[in-house]
C-alpha cells in the first residue's frame, strides 16, 4: 500500500490481501457447498414424500374413488364422502374466517393509534397462530360438541375457522403495512375519508398479497386432522348435513392407515395423494397469483 | 374551462392573499418544529419555500391541508386563514378543505388502478357527474398536463406502467381534476430526470393562471425559475420572504445570503 509497493510493479496490486484473501476464497467455497448440500437434502425429502405418495396412492385411484363413499373392508367403495366433507368444511371455514380475519387485520394495520388495544389483539392473534391444532379441537369439543350432545360438521368447520383466522389476520396486516405511506397520503390529500382510503386504495393495493394469504391458509387447514377428530369425528356414509358427523380426508386417512385391512390402507394412501395434490395446487396457484397481481407497492 | 372556474371566484380574491398565516406554531410531540410563522400566499402566484433539510418548509406545507391530522401527537397553533376561516379550527371539514387545497407529493403516487380511474377517484368523492361530463373532465385535465397525447389510447391501462415523469403529471392532473383553488407541491421534481422536471416547471407557469401555488423545493434554480415570491426557512423560523428576484440577488438577511450561496444547508 505504500508508495514503494506501488512502484514495485503492476502485478503487485493483485496480490493484495495475501493469505487473508486465500482464506476468504476457501470460506466462500465451503459456505457455498454447505448451502448446496442443505438444499439437496430438503429437495430430496420433498420429492421422496411425493414419490412415495404417487407410487402408493395412484394404485388405488380410480373413478370409483370419487363416486362411492367409504365402505366396509373388502367391499370396494371410494372416498366421495370424505372429499365432499373436506371441501364443505374447509370452504365454509374460509367463508367464515376471511371476513373476520381481514377486518381484524385492517383494524390492526389502520387503527394503530389505539396502541394498547392493538398490541393486545396482535399478541392474541399471534398466539393463536402457534396454538397446537389439537387444542383448538378440544376447545370446540367443549364449547360446541358437548353442549349439543353430538359431533357435527359445523363444529369441524368452526375449529378449522379458528385456525384459519389468525393466518389471514397476519397476512392482511402485513400486506397493508406494505402499502406506501405516500399512497395513503395522496388519497387523503384528495379529500377522501378514511374508510374510502382503506377500501379503494389500501385494500386494492394489497389485494394480491391478501388473496395469496387466504389461499395459503386454505391449503394449511385442508390438511388438518387433529381439530376434526373431536368435532366432526368422521362419517362412514355420505352426508352433507352440517348438524351431523361429517367425513373428511385427513380423518379418513388417520382411521384407515392404522387399520388391519389392506384395501383400507390402500385407500388411505390414495386419500393422502389427493390431499397433497390439492394443497400443492393451491400453493402453486397462490404463488402464481401473487406474481401476477404483484405486491402492495405494485 | 378556464373562464368557468375563474368566474366562480369573487373579484376581490385577486387582491387578498389566497392563504394568510398568522403566528403559526407547530409541534411534533415535544419537538417545536415551527415558530411564530406569518406568511401570505398571494392569489394566482407561485410561492416558493426554500431552506435546508429539517427547516420546517414541508411541515408548513402539510399544515395547509391539515395532513398532520393523520398523525397523533402533531399539533398546530395559530391562524391559517383561507376563504374567511381559520382552517386549524376543529369545525373545518378536512375532506372539503383538501378538495379545495390539493397536494402533489415528492414521489409520484399513482393509485393501483387505471389511468382514467386515477383521475376520476378524486372527482367521484366530491361531485356527482355523468359519464360524459366525467370523460370530458378527464380529457381536459390530461390535456392541461400535456399527457393526453401519450395516454389517450390506454386510459384503461394501469397507471403503474407510466414513466416517473408521466406519473407525476398524472398526479397533478388528478389534483386539478377536483378543482382546487390552491395547489401544494412538495418537492414535485426531486425524483424526476431533467427533461421531466422541465416539463413540470413549464406546467407550473401555465397552472398559475388559474391556481395559487405553494411549492417546496431543494433546488434553488427551480425556485428562481418558477416562483414569484420565495420564502426562506431556517430551523423552524421564517427568515425572510420577498420576490424571487430580490431573494436571489439582494437578500436582507445574512442567513439567506449564506444559504443561497451554498455556505450551508
Amino acid at each position: 500500500m505504500s508508495a514503494q509497493k506501488v512502484q514495485a510493479g503492476a502485478t503487485d496490486g493483485w496480490q493484495r490481501g495475501g493469505a487473508q484473501a486465500v482464506r476468504r476464497r476457501i470460506v466462500e467455497r465451503l459456505v457455498n457447498v454447505a448451502c448446496s448440500i442443505a438444499t439437496v437434502v430438503v429437495l430430496f425429502l420433498l420429492f421422496s414424500i411425493l414419490w412415495t405418495l404417487v407410487t402408493r396412492g395412484a394404485a388405488g385411484l380410480s373413478l370409483s374413488t370419487f363416486l362411492h363413499s367409504t365402505a366396509a373392508p373388502g367391499s370396494g367403495g371410494g372416498l366421495a364422502n370424505a372429499i365432499v366433507g373436506s371441501c364443505e368444511q374447509t370452504l365454509l371455514a374460509a367463508l367464515l374466517g376471511t371476513p373476520v380475519g381481514m377486518l381484524t387485520g385492517i383494524y390492526l394495520s389502520e387503527f394503530s393509534h389505539d396502541g394498547k388495544i392493538v398490541s393486545f389483539v396482535r399478541f392474541v392473534s399471534d398466539m393463536m397462530l402457534s396454538v397446537p391444532s389439537i387444542l383448538v379441537g378440544l376447545f370446540v369439543y367443549l364449547v360446541v360438541v358437548e353442549p349439543a350432545g353430538h359431533f357435527s360438521g359445523m363444529a369441524g368447520t368452526l375449529a378449522l375457522a379458528i385456525l384459519f383466522i389468525p393466518i389471514v389476520v397476519r397476512t392482511t396486516e402485513d400486506m397493508l403495512h406494505l402499502v406506501p405511506r405516500a399512497m395513503r397520503e395522496a388519497a387523503y390529500a384528495l379529500g377522501a375519508p378514511g374508510w374510502r382510503v382503506i377500501v379503494s386504495i389500501c385494500l386494492r393495493a394489497a389485494r394480491g398479497g391478501i388473496m395469496t394469504g387466504i389461499l395459503l391458509a386454505l391449503a394449511r387447514i385442508s390438511g388438518e386432522t387433529a381439530p376434526l377428530l373431536f368435532t366432526s369425528l368422521g362419517n362412514l356414509n355420505w352426508s352433507t348435513n352440517l348438524n351431523a358427523p361429517m367425513a373428511s380426508l385427513p380423518v379418513t386417512i388417520y382411521q384407515y392407515a392404522g387399520s388391519a385391512y389392506d384395501d383400507w390402507v390402500q385407500m388411505a394412501w390414495t386419500g393422502a395423494l389427493l390431499i397433497t395434490v390439492a394443497v400443492l395446487a393451491t400453493n402453486i396457484f397462490a404463488r402464481w397469483w401473487l406474481s401476477r397481481n404483484g405486491t402492495a407497492s405494485s | 374551462m378556464n373562464t368557468v372556474l375563474m368566474d366562480n371566484r369573487p373579484a376581490q380574491a385577486q387582491m387578498a392573499p389566497a392563504i394568510a398565516i398568522r403566528n403559526l406554531d407547530f409541534w411534533y410531540g415535544e419537538n417545536h418544529a415551527l415558530r411564530g410563522i406569518s406568511l401570505d400566499f398571494p392569489t394566482r402566484q407561485v410561492t416558493g419555500m426554500i431552506g435546508p433539510s429539517g427547516c420546517g418548509k414541508s411541515t408548513l406545507l402539510r399544515i395547509l391541508n391539515r395532513m398532520y391530522d393523520l398523525y397523533p401527537g402533531q399539533r398546530a397553533m395559530g391562524e391559517v386563514l383561507f376563504d374567511g376561516r381559520n382552517i386549524l379550527s376543529p369545525g373545518i371539514d378536512v375532506n372539503v378543505l383538501r378538495s379545495r387545497i390539493g397536494m402533489v407529493f415528492q414521489k409520484p403516487t399513482p393509485f393501483p388502478m387505471s389511468i382514467y380511474d386515477n383521475i376520476a377517484f378524486g372527482m367521484r368523492l366530491h361531485e356527482r357527474l355523468s359519464r360524459a361530463e366525467m370523460d370530458q373532465r378527464v380529457e381536459n385535465v390530461l390535456r392541461r398536463v400535456a399527457l393526453w397525447g401519450e395516454v389517450k389510447d390506454r386510459l384503461n391501462a394501469s397507471a403503474a406502467a407510466l414513466s416517473g415523469g408521466q406519473q407525476q403529471r398524472l398526479c397533478i392532473a388528478r389534483t386539478i381534476a377536483t378543482r382546487p383553488e390552491i395547489i401544494l407541491l412538495d418537492e414535485p421534481t426531486s425524483a424526476l430526470d431533467p427533461i421531466s422536471t422541465a416539463r413540470i416547471e413549464e406546467l407550473l407557469d401555465e397552472l398559475k393562471q388559474e391556481f395559487s401555488i405553494a411549492i417546496v423545493t431543494h433546488n434553488l434554480q427551480q425556485a428562481a425559475r418558477c416562483a414569484d415570491r420565495v420564502a426562506f426557512f431556517y430551523m423552524g423560523e421564517l427568515v425572510e420572504v420577498d420576490t424571487a428576484d430580490k431573494m436571489f440577488t439582494a437578500p436582507h438577511e445574512k442567513r439567506t445570503q449564506d444559504y443561497i450561496t451554498g455556505r450551508f444547508g
